[in-house]
């Protein structure tokens, strides 16, 4: 196929203002003064570069504590989610034991059910047990709604690890968890990588269920701080987007340190072929 | 079934069994098997099994309630409430727009992608960067781009002469739609494009070359190599969209609120206004379970096709 190359670049150069003008905005919103980001007609780069709203959601207000919540409570999931796959995954790829199938498409089809429905009794729940507005309670949430797909994506992933290396540990006496944790383990890192992102990020990203099950000020996360940001009567945008611009940095990054090992496990466990 | 023989797939399973490798066992392999998907099998029936079945028995009044009784009045209530309808075919055209907006613009993008472009790597990270913004964010990113008088459409357009005056993009409830439905685009269409792309890297070259020489151009190509080699990508990509249309609520949370009026109110922000602003729990959880169920049947083939795939 050769084409003119010149039609593809038209085509990228369109993607690369569409996909980049929000983060443009966002970035550039965010380091006008208060009175500039909401001057009419909008000045598309500052005329006066100011960090004055970094300062304020920085110094003022609940900012840092939501981000640190959602730190918390983000690598908190990551880790609980990619532990619990670990073990599932091992089980599910290489053992053979009754219901094995219909237990994975139980995990497959848990992915469908809507957070929408889980999270009204899930609140409910979380009341008569005493864990309402707590991280932990959170925590347990978005570890549930993020493993089954870890669990499906890391039984994958350990299915292109070659057994034979299990074998040669086990001839040598290695109970199965030593040959998970000193052989198959070391052997699927990039898949872990891959799922402690995803979850990561989608925790990241919750909304729904910090909405539902937070409300206490020194909880909430960053996702929910930002939408508590807009105020009745007075929306202070630069800080608003100085927010968001810090909220979008941290998965943004992630994602591109872990660009390689995520977008190929990502595919590989929507499409099993 | 020989559980030590464990992948049992292809050349695996012609291994002679290795029943003899480990004399003092204490268990059975299969045991040890299920043992290690326990804890994850354990955090699934807790946190999402016990909530699946109170919202079930919510929706029925047995749960949760002054006095509990089997009731189907949720069920029936949704089938009359005219608020209901609304949302759901708000819902309808959403889904609809927001799929077959990811499907051309990823196809779009996933097809220059595919070629060896200088600085292609440039590009495929760029192409997937709004994918990672957390769509509450990217609701309020967007806000304040088609915010009337300080917002960057708005500017940019003024500035092209396109427009002389500001418009209330999220103001009047079609704009509103269109809206949600842009922003939404440009936050998911990366994921649709990904596997779009997956699914073109997979067509052998071969037969872009055996077009050619029967004097195929490129159209012809697009239409009898690309997309029949697609297909089953595509079909991938459409259920799997679907499912997480069907659920969008943080960016029309942080967007719209399902606002002007309930222009945009799609079903998940109805279920949750429901429930946490008028407290008709019984109500919201009929609602979600309906939900559910819709979505439960679009994803059936993609169950079905992944499963027979895996197992």
């Amino acid at each position: 196929m050769r084409r003119p190359v010149s039609a593809a670049y038209i085509g990228m150069a369109a993607m690369l203002i569409f996909n980049l003008a929000p983060f443009y905005w966002a970035i550039s919103s965010s380091l006008k003064s208060n009175t500039e980001v909401v001057s009419f007609p909008a000045t598309l780069w500052p005329r006066n570069l100011s960090f004055q709203a970094y300062r304020e959601i920085w110094l003022n207000g609940g900012f840092p504590v939501y981000f640190a919540n959602s730190l918390i409570v983000s690598l908190a999931t990551a880790v609980l989610a990619a532990s619990f796959a670990v073990l599932a995954g091992y089980g599910f790829s290489r053992f053979r034991f009754r219901f094995r199938t219909a237990l994975m498409s139980i995990f497959l089809a848990s992915q469908l059910i809507p957070s929408i429905l889980l999270v009204l009794p899930y609140f409910k729940l979380l009341t008569i047990v005493g864990l309402y507005d707590t991280r932990i309670g959170l925590i347990a949430a978005l570890t549930t709604m993020s493993h089954p797909f870890s669990v499906w994506m890391l039984a994958g992933y350990m299915d292109s690890v070659p057994i034979e290396i299990d074998q040669a540990a086990m001839i040598d006496g290695a109970t199965r968890f030593r040959v998970l944790i000193h052989v198959v383990l070391p052997n699927a890192i990039p898949g872990i990588v891959a799922t402690m992102t995803f979850a990561f990020l989608m925790s990241w990203g919750d909304l729904i269920w910090a909405l539902c099950l937070i409300t206490d000020e020194t909880k909430i996360t960053l996702t929910l701080g930002i939408t508590r940001l807009v105020g009745e009567y007075r929306v202070e945008w630069a800080q608003i987007m100085a927010a968001t611009v810090v909220a979008a940095i941290i998965p943004a990054g992630l994602y591109l340190f872990a660009q390689r090992y995520i977008v190929n496990s990502f595919v590989e466990s929507a499409v099993r072929e | 079934m020989e559980a030590a023989d464990t992948r049992g797939r292809g050349a695996m399973s012609t291994r002679p069994a290795r029943s003899a490798r480990q004399p003092t066992q204490l268990m059975s392999e299969s045991t040890k098997g299920m043992l290690f998907v326990l804890p994850a099998l354990a955090l699934l029936v807790v946190v999402l099994g016990f909530p699946l079945i109170g919202a079930m028995l919510q929706s029925v009044n047995l749960m949760w309630v002054d006095h509990p009784h089997f009731s189907l009045v949720p069920f029936r209530t949704l089938a009359r409430d005219p608020a209901f309808g609304h949302a759901l075919l708000i819902t309808f055209y959403y889904v609809v727009c927001s799929v077959a907006f990811h499907l051309v613009t990823g196809i779009c993008v996933a097809l220059p992608l595919n070629r060896d472009l200088p600085f292609k790597w440039v590009f495929r990270v760029a192409a997937l960067l709004p994918w990672t913004m957390p769509d509450a964010v990217a609701g309020m990113v967007w806000r304040f781009m088609l915010d009337p008088l300080s917002g960057f459409i708005n500017s940019l357009l003024l500035a092209l002469h396109v427009i002389v005056q500001p418009i209330d993009w999220l103001g009047t409830p079609h704009s509103a739609f269109a809206s949600v439905v842009i922003s939404e685009g440009w936050r998911a269409y990366p994921f649709v494009m990904l596997l779009l792309l997956a699914g073109l890297q997979a067509i052998p070259r071969t037969q872009y070359e055996a077009a050619e020489i029967d004097g195929a151009n490129r159209w012809q190509c697009f239409i009898h190599v690309t997309l029949p080699n697609l297909r089953t990508m595509l079909v991938i990509a459409l259920v799997l969209d679907t499912i997480s249309q069907c659920r969008v609520f943080g960016l029309i949370y942080t967007l719209t609120n399902g606002g002007p009026g309930d222009a945009t109110t799609v079903l998940p922000i109805l279920t949750y206004q429901e429930n946490f602003q008028f407290f008709n729990t019984a109500y919201a959880a009929a609602m979600a379970l309906t939900l559910a169920a819709i979505t439960f049947i679009v994803s059936l083939p993609y169950l079905r096709l992944t499963m027979r795939q895996r197992a």
